[in-house]
């Protein structure tokens, strides 16, 4: 059998092994340890186990519990509330004003925290309830949430990039500073539609009445304001020793974790109950993540022993006779469709080392397609019927919010993630003017 | 069912309970370490194990702490046909996937092992400038994955009786 039927075999027994609905880390591993044996006899054996001590050497996975344990005590201290109060109060009279601060709560989210699921829980618990009192139409709700959440690993800092960085061993500051401009590119583009929504049909999300305004004091206004100091704190803790050099940025995310958990406890909010859960919940996640990563990494060790890098190169370029553009569209499209129905932390560690080495081959910059790469997993994470923050609203929204809701919800949204996917490709300045200026 | 597998249920879930419990607790060991870290940088002398024993920590975190999440039921499973499955089909389409999980567990364990019996054997240290011994953290990835699989055993007399509709 030629290497590239053993490729497609393994790829397709390992989404047959998902379907099945065993854990998604148990099906992949399977996929790969099985064609290692078959492949290589027992020696074969050590694919697996050697992703441990891989995983181990990836410093910045260290990140992972902490952004994690950050999000969580956030969410439970309902830390953000506030936050939210202060947007909802300057946007609240426009249509469609609460969505707005919806947005911009998820991109201030994502400036303290490294992960979509942060701004999930926090959407879900804090912004959801309130745009549901509002008579929010539900399409534009979960679209919002899940939409403005997933900027949250766009927007430094950001998890996926460091894990881009790792695989691609390019910079992680430079990635991130490379965020920036996209994710705040995106996050106009979603008030922009949300504006238009809004306009053409005022009943999708009611403005607030001139009655209730008239309560809000401009004193009040003000105040709130300063809701704002926290994630500029917050962000702020992590950052500055981070940029100048004073710490790794692994040491950089404790520290913004315990200026989360300084906040709660200064609010008087960080009860038992908020530390058990937000514990609990950070093994969760980061188990649930560091197996897949593990399972994946075999698999990609797999991928990588039967040379299938090369084999990819030499089909697009010599056999398909295809150029730089068309090679890198076409890579952004596999992955798009690959993102749909597997897992999307697995595809960005199986998938990314062998279009990393192609895009380098072809003379891209490695900053920008990191760049691409990210909204590229966005776009996964919405997309059905494999998308965590698919996976996520359905856990954390109440019942009436149905998946086919969910699903058809995050589709405009889909949409605008790919309209800012094709403008950062054609003006790849978007990405690289920051990282260029400062560093 | 048998009385040999409601023992077994009750010590192997006892055990991976408190185990994971314990670990659950590491997240904050890997703070100290860290922090203690970014402390040391600003003296002259940056403390040169901290790194290294934050990975070891990280890894007996996540991997003692997963059996403890198959009990939570936190690992993510793509739901598109299970969820719309019936309880008892759930539990009889499980009691068949779960060797997939138990094979792949033990082909981990068996790496697992014999690179810890390496490194007993020939005192197998990492090649940086602290050498800390591997033998300790190569030890609790076996245990681990010995818990892992343990655990799944449980998961299996579980689905078992609700495929046979038995209270267990």
């Amino acid at each position: 059998m030629s290497y590239e039927m053993i490729a497609v075999l393994m790829f397709s027994t390992m989404l047959l092994m998902m379907l099945t609905g065993q854990r998604v880390f148990g099906a992949i591993g399977f996929v790969a340890v099985v064609a290692a044996i078959l492949l290589w006899g027992p020696g074969g054996s050590d694919m697996g186990y050697s992703s441990i001590l891989k995983l181990m050497k990836w410093n910045a996975l260290l990140t992972l519990p902490m952004f994690v344990f950050m999000g969580y005590v956030m969410s439970e201290s309902r830390l953000a509330e506030d936050l939210y109060k202060m947007f909802h109060v300057w946007f609240g009279p426009l249509p469609g004003g609460l969505a707005i601060g919806t947005i911009l709560l998820m991109v201030m989210i994502s400036a303290m925290n490294g992960l979509s699921v942060a701004g999930m829980a926090i959407g879900a618990t804090i912004a959801l309830p309130e745009l549901v009192k509002r008579n929010y139409d539900k399409l534009m709700i979960s679209g919002v949430i899940q939409g403005g959440s997933s900027l949250g690993i766009l927007i430094p800092p950001s998890v996926v990039l460091v894990l881009f960085a790792q695989i691609a061993r390019q910079p992680v500051s430079e990635l991130w500073l490379a965020g920036v401009m996209p994710g705040l590119l995106m996050a106009i583009l979603f008030v922009t539609y949300i504006l238009i929504r809004c306009w053409r049909n005022p009943d999708l999300a009611p403005a607030m009445s001139d009655e209730e305004r008239a309560q809000i004091t401009w004193a009040e206004r003000f105040r709130l304001l300063r809701a704002a100091l926290l994630p500029i704190t917050i962000f702020a803790s992590m950052m500055i020793p981070f940029v100048k050099g004073w710490t790794s940025l692994t040491e950089a995310s404790v520290i913004g974790a315990l200026t989360a958990v300084a906040a709660a406890v200064l609010k008087g909010r960080f009860s038992r109950e908020v530390f058990e859960t937000a514990t609990r919940s950070t093994l969760a996640i980061t188990v649930m993540f560091m197996l897949i990563i593990m399972a994946a990494l075999s698999f990609g060790a797999v991928f990588d022993g039967l040379g299938a890098g090369r084999a990819i190169e030499n089909l697009f370029v010599r056999d398909l006779g295809l150029t730089a553009w068309q090679v890198l569209i076409l890579m952004q499209l596999s992955f798009l469709v690959m993102g749909m129905f597997l897992d999307d932390t697995a595809m960005l560690v199986i998938v990314a080392p062998i279009y990393v080495g192609l895009a380098k081959a072809l003379g891209f910059d490695l900053i920008w397609y990191g760049i691409l790469y990210t909204i590229t997993c966005q776009i996964a994470y919405l997309t059905p019927p494999f998308g965590y923050n698919l996976f996520l609203m359905r856990a954390m929204a109440p019942a009436d919010f149905t998946l086919p809701l969910i699903y058809r919800s995050a589709l405009p949204f889909v949409l605008i993630m790919i309209l800012t996917l094709v403008l950062v490709m054609i003006f790849p300045q978007i990405a690289l003017w920051l990282p260029e200026k400062l560093l | 069912m048998p009385n040999w597998t409601r023992t077994y249920l009750h010590y192997v879930e006892a055990m991976n309970y408190r185990i994971g419990r314990f670990a659950m607790y590491l997240l904050f060991v890997i703070m100290a370490i860290l922090l203690w870290s970014s402390i040391t940088k600003i003296t002259a002398f940056p403390a040169i194990w901290t790194l290294e024993m934050a990975q070891f920590t990280l890894v007996a975190y996540y991997l003692l702490g997963a059996p403890y999440t198959f009990q939570l039921g936190t690992n993510v499973r793509m739901d598109l046909l299970y969820a719309r499955q019936s309880p008892r089909n759930r539990a009889i389409w499980d009691a068949v996937t779960v060797f997939v999980l138990i094979f792949y567990l033990g082909v981990m364990l068996y790496g697992a092992f014999g690179s810890a019996v390496y490194s007993f054997e020939v005192g197998e240290r990492a090649a940086s400038g602290w050498r800390p011994y591997l033998w300790p953290i190569k030890t609790v990835i076996c245990i681990s994955f010995v818990l892992m699989i343990l655990q799944a055993f449980a998961h299996l007399i579980r689905d078992v009786a609700i495929w046979r509709g038995e209270e267990i």
